[in-house]
């Protein structure tokens, strides 16, 4: 076989073997951004009402939605002793805070391996929280309600 | 896409690119397909089809990436054995067949992770008798200065391979049990705080036994890898600093120690040093290897169109044991090794994600450990034939000839699988 055809296959070769590592990284990505949030209905997320809540929705990955009312202090993760016991994998054993400080609530992460957004943006300190806010952890999206 | 047809496709592409670089190699080294491709084609596609169904039906939930790595590196192992030396094909073959058997018995017998914590201590006594094995008298046998083998009959067989996991495993369950006492700082000295002296008995425990493997054995590589694993499990399930800095200290005291002491290590060291004015005697493989992975370049010469051979014209080592890394560096150049790379990356961060996600103590560290044997060992020889790190006799892991490396490393998947899919929840 002329070495021009070797050469070329060659090139292929290398090219299938970035394909299998390409194909890899892709399950990986799918892993962690697969199942997206569902968007809040059209309408309620365009007015913001700043008001005090009162309770949080969590909605796990195929798991249906549920409520769950803020009173005192609520902690998120997948130990026991938590308020709010996720099964989501990639929240940690204690993950997130949510407490009350002069009438207002705030979220804080406890130092999480995957970290709390709230509305997308990555908590680093304690953060207040209101009305229509989104906090995520792992994959479980929380909403907050009045 | 569900886990199992991600691993699926994946499997069915690593079959392609194994049968793809036969049919490069005997484009470049034949010029024809041989009559084998198509029987080489059934017998991926039955490999592909038999790890498949037993994930499928003993771990359903199970990490998508793993299995399929492996398989690759296998295959594409195989295909460059049998091009460097064909009579090691068939065996090298045969092994990946019984690795795959042993995969499947893993993930059918161990259901539950869990049970084998309840061994530790069976499993400690079993792992140093299968070290010691070697040594034995009438079964023990040297090949290049190592006495690491075992030959019973007509079969040859590396215990200390099986010892890596049985030894992970005594650990993970050791520290399970332990790793509150030992996080308790009770001693001072002077700025450091640290567990109390008892505590670091285990520690001082494999450091003993790394070096009585480098005094009888003269296995460094299996010395360097054990050490590494007893301090990263050990820094892993306490989050003690002090233990890690503890077992770096003493790896520079047995590296000082081992140094002068013994002629073979300084041989090492020496031909890591300087190959070039040793070229005719100790830095030759050494050189080839490195001259081997120059004349490769960014993409190679070509599958079957280089001439790794000259690593080692009757000197002992052989190619497909111990510098197969450099072969693929000769033949696909730059690229090839990255992928190579790349691939073990993928491994090792999969394995590190099942220590994460994992619910016990115990599942943490016995992924952790095993992670840690597979990256380690590809780490080591990787860096050792392109001479960043003095040589050591280790074989990268599925794709290098041995059998009982081959049989360990898929046990050791099956085990990650098993915890991976009692993880999963969605």
């Amino acid at each position: 076989m002329p070495p021009v055809v070797l050469t070329s296959l060659k090139w292929l070769f290398l090219a299938l073997l970035y394909l299998f590592i390409a194909r890899a990284v892709r399950v990986i990505h799918l892993d962690l951004v697969g199942t997206r949030a569902p968007r809040p209905a059209a309408g309620s997320g365009k007015r913001r009402h700043r008001g005090t809540p009162r309770t949080i929705l969590v909605r796990e990955p195929d798991q249906p939605a549920k409520p769950f009312p803020l009173r005192a202090e609520v902690v998120i993760g997948r130990e026991d002793s938590c308020q709010v016991v996720l099964q989501d994998t990639y929240c940690s054993q204690m993950h997130a805070r949510l407490f009350a400080r002069e009438g207002a609530w705030f979220v804080e992460d406890l130092g999480s391996t995957n970290g709390t957004y709230l509305n997308r943006m990555k908590v680093t300190g304690p953060s207040p929280i209101a009305d229509g806010d989104e906090v995520r952890v792992g994959k479980t999206l929380i909403e907050v309600r009045r | 896409m569900k886990p199992r047809s991600a691993e699926l496709s994946l499997l069915i592409l690593a079959g392609i690119i194994a049968l793809a670089a036969f049919a490069l190699v005997s484009f470049a080294r034949e010029a024809a397909v041989p009559p084998g491709i198509a029987a080489h084609a059934a017998l991926f596609a039955a490999g592909i089809a038999v790890v498949h169904v037993a994930v499928r039906r003993f771990a359903p939930r199970a990490d998508p990436l793993l299995l399929p790595i492996a398989m690759l590196l296998a295959a594409f192992g195989y295909v460059m054995i049998r091009r460097l030396d064909p009579a090691l094909g068939g065996p090298q073959l045969a092994w990946i067949g019984t690795g795959i058997a042993a995969f499947t018995a893993t993930l059918a017998l161990v259901r539950d992770h869990r049970s084998l914590e309840r061994f530790r201590y069976s499993l400690m006594l079993l792992g140093i008798a299968l070290l010691l094995l070697p040594l034995a008298p009438s079964i023990g046998r040297s090949v290049g200065g190592a006495r690491l083998w075992v030959r019973v009959g007509t079969l040859n067989f590396q215990p200390a391979e099986l010892a890596k996991v049985i030894l992970a495993t005594f650990l993970a369950g050791y520290l399970a049990q332990k790793r509150e006492v030992m996080t308790i700082a009770s001693m001072r000295i002077g700025p450091l705080e640290l567990p109390a002296p008892r505590h670091f008995g285990p520690l001082i425990l494999a450091w003993g036994l790394s070096l009585a493997l480098i005094v009888w054995e003269r296995d460094l590589g299996s010395s360097v890898l054990f050490f590494a694993l007893f301090v990263v499990t050990l820094y892993v399930a306490t989050a003690r600093a002090s233990y890690a800095g503890t077992g770096l200290a003493l790896f520079a005291g047995g590296v000082w120690f081992t140094y002068h002491a013994f002629g073979h290590v300084q041989t090492r060291i020496a031909a890591w040093l300087d190959p070039w004015s040793r070229i005719e005697g100790a830095g030759f493989q050494i050189g080839q290897s490195v001259w081997a992975l120059a004349t490769g370049g960014i993409s190679g010469t070509g599958l079957g169109r280089g001439h790794p051979g000259l690593i080692q014209p009757g000197r002992g080592a052989t190619i497909p044991t111990d510098f197969i890394f450099s072969a693929i560096g000769e033949e696909l150049g730059l690229l090839g090794t990255t992928a190579i790379a790349l691939l073990f990356g993928l491994l090792v961060a999969r394995g590190l994600r099942i220590a994460l996600r994992s619910r016990d103590a115990f599942g943490t560290l016995l992924a952790t450990g095993l992670t840690t044997i597979v990256g380690i060992q590809a780490l080591l020889i990787m860096a050792g034939v392109s001479r960043l790190v003095p040589l050591t006799g280790i074989t990268l892991p599925f794709v290098a000839y041995g059998g009982s490396s081959l049989l360990t490393n898929f046990v050791l998947v099956g085990l990650l699988i098993r915890m991976s899919d009692a993880e999963a929840v969605d």
